[in-house]
């Protein structure tokens, strides 16, 4: 079965620094996958490379079939590629429903005739968009501090708010660095619960983390990455036992 | 009296210039220093095209706003593809670019100044008139920016300024918003520029120099940047002052260079003791209306 995603033999290099080394990879509907590896191996920059923060030298990134290679960050999101960010990168000027509701895919509140000309369709837009938004923060234990703003929250919470918020577009593919660094309590098992029902829905899911528990319970495989390059692939138990990358992952 | 309705003309205008350089670079983010150059290039369309062409004054005016908004989006479109920073390069050379043209080209009076400018509204139905023409457009304008930086827009362009790595990833793109904020403050101070030629009725280059954007930074910081009241507080404040000094019958050798050092020495002041300005911001964005026991209620 063809992938949401395929990475196919993607590289990319600094100034002679290599970030990525023909990496394929392929992320499937409903499944969960893993990425592991020491700091600095190149996680973050392949979803960097995969969402388009960053361009890649060659190879290409498909999403259900079609090329992303020319489309901007912006594009391909509304392409259907959604991520998160290692440190939340939140909007603190707004509350956390606003957080949201400002991440769906259309906002026809923004169009001057919509407001003068279309006031029942705006709200009835609205309300759909609300009730999306209060959903995905019911279903994460955030329901009551909806109207709070982003930076009172602790530092977990304001996690599942970035989850959230790559949520109200209707991904088809997720990417999420590192969602547990820094969670923890009421918040890790949310995380856990949601990340599993999202991948559920239907939506191929990546995940960069050091939480080893986290990986281990919810990925359906796991990929190993050092220096840029994949190095080894299997479920993550397997990868675990494997001494060799243990000694890469822990240094020498 | 009429001394009054100049004065009166020349702050709203002024008020209309800073309320939307307030919307460019604190609401948009967007640091430019043409604003006086788009305020000419209104001046300037709207003269040209009513006294030579014979076009009537009202579509002069709208002309001149058009071509201010467009002539922004010209500079904008290039520079804020590259990266933000640009655009304040872009709009130094743009600002005095555009003025040595003006001074150079036969059409527009050069050095010396365009005269004659057809008047509006003030033989039909007096000075009045126009006094209230241009205190209309002012508050149209302060409501209108009060209502964008309040609407779904508003709440945009705040996510925007707060993250724009983060504003991209939620599928949203900046540049574009950054181009009709600067081309809508722009186009603004277009229409302010056509306002002033049709009263004064004559407009020299000289008007328009590059220390007119560093009246319009120090109208908005000290006001208050991000504020619907703070670039209105500010323009009354600064324009006030010279009309003040102008009664100390000072000679007038030393009241050029007065004013420059009382500007010059309330920015630094305000830098130092009050940075928000006179009217500080409120750092989260509020809604213009919320359906009830929703969000922002209880703030």
């Amino acid at each position: 079965m063809a992938g949401v995603l395929e990475v196919r033999d993607l590289s990319k290099s600094f100034d002679g620094i290599v970030v990525a080394s023909h990496i394929d990879l392929t992320l499937k509907s409903g499944s969960i996958v893993g990425l592991i590896g020491p700091n600095g191996a190149g996680k973050t920059s392949l979803f960097n490379l995969i969402s388009g923060v960053v361009k890649f030298d060659s190879g290409t990134v498909l999403l259900d079939g079609s090329p992303l290679d020319r489309l901007k960050f912006h594009q391909r999101v509304r392409g259907g590629l959604s991520r998160t960010w290692q440190h939340t990168r939140l909007f603190p000027s707004l509350p956390v429903i606003d957080n949201l509701l400002i991440a769906t895919h259309d906002y026809p509140g923004e169009r001057l005739v919509n407001v003068l000309f279309g006031r029942r369709r705006l709200k009835a837009h609205d309300s759909v968009a609300r009730d999306k938004a209060v959903g995905i923060l019911g279903k994460m234990g955030l329901a009551n501090v909806a109207d709070d703003l982003v930076s009172d929250l602790p530092y977990g919470q304001q996690k599942l708010v970035g989850v959230a918020r790559a949520l109200m577009g209707d991904a088809k593919c997720l990417l999420l660095d590192e969602p547990m660094a820094g969670v923890e309590g009421q918040a890790y098992a949310a995380m856990q619960r949601v990340v599993r029902e999202v991948a559920e829905s239907g939506v191929a899911v990546c995940v960069v983390e050091h939480n080893i528990a986290f990986i281990r319970d919810l990925c359906d495989e796991g990929v190993f990455m050092f220096s840029g390059a994949i190095m080894a692939r299997g479920s993550v138990a397997e990868l675990i036992r494997d001494p060799q990358l243990t000694e890469l992952y822990f240094g020498h | 009296m009429e001394y009054l309705y100049g004065i009166i003309i020349i702050i709203g205008l002024y008020v209309i210039l800073a309320t939307s350089f307030n919307l460019i670079i604190g609401y948009g983010g967007l640091v430019s220093i043409a604003h006086p150059v788009f305020f000419a290039l209104g001046a300037y369309t709207s003269a040209v095209l009513s006294r030579d062409f014979g076009a009537p004054v009202l579509l002069a005016m709208l002309a001149g706003t058009l071509v201010a908004l467009l002539a922004s989006i010209a500079l904008a479109l290039p520079s804020l593809r590259v990266s933000g920073d640009y655009l304040l390069i872009a709009s130094i050379g743009f600002q005095l670019g555009i003025l040595e043209v003006i001074k150079n080209v036969r059409f527009t009076g050069g050095p010396g100044g365009f005269t004659n400018i057809p008047p509006f509204l003030i033989r039909e139905f007096g000075r009045e008139s126009y006094v209230v023409l241009v205190l209309a457009v002012m508050i149209a304008v302060i409501l209108l920016v009060w209502w964008i930086s309040r609407s779904d827009y508003g709440r945009a362009m705040s996510a925007m300024r707060d993250d724009e790595l983060a504003f991209s990833s939620i599928g949203r793109d900046a540049m574009w918003m950054k181009i009709a904020i600067f081309g809508l403050g722009s186009g603004i101070a277009g229409l302010a520029g056509s306002l002033y030629a049709h009263y004064f009725r004559f407009i020299a280059p000289e008007q328009f120099e590059i220390l007119q954007s560093s009246v319009i930074l120090t109208m908005v910081v000290v006001g208050g940047l991000r504020t619907t009241w703070g670039p209105v507080v500010g323009a009354l404040l600064l324009q006030a002052l010279p009309q003040a000094i102008s009664f100390l019958h000072l000679p007038p050798s030393v009241l050029g260079p007065i004013q420059g050092i009382l500007f010059t020495g309330l920015v630094l002041v305000f830098m130092f003791f009050r940075p928000q300005g006179l009217v500080p911001a409120k750092e989260v964005w509020r809604a213009v209306q919320r359906p009830t026991g929703k969000a922002g209620e209880n703030r």
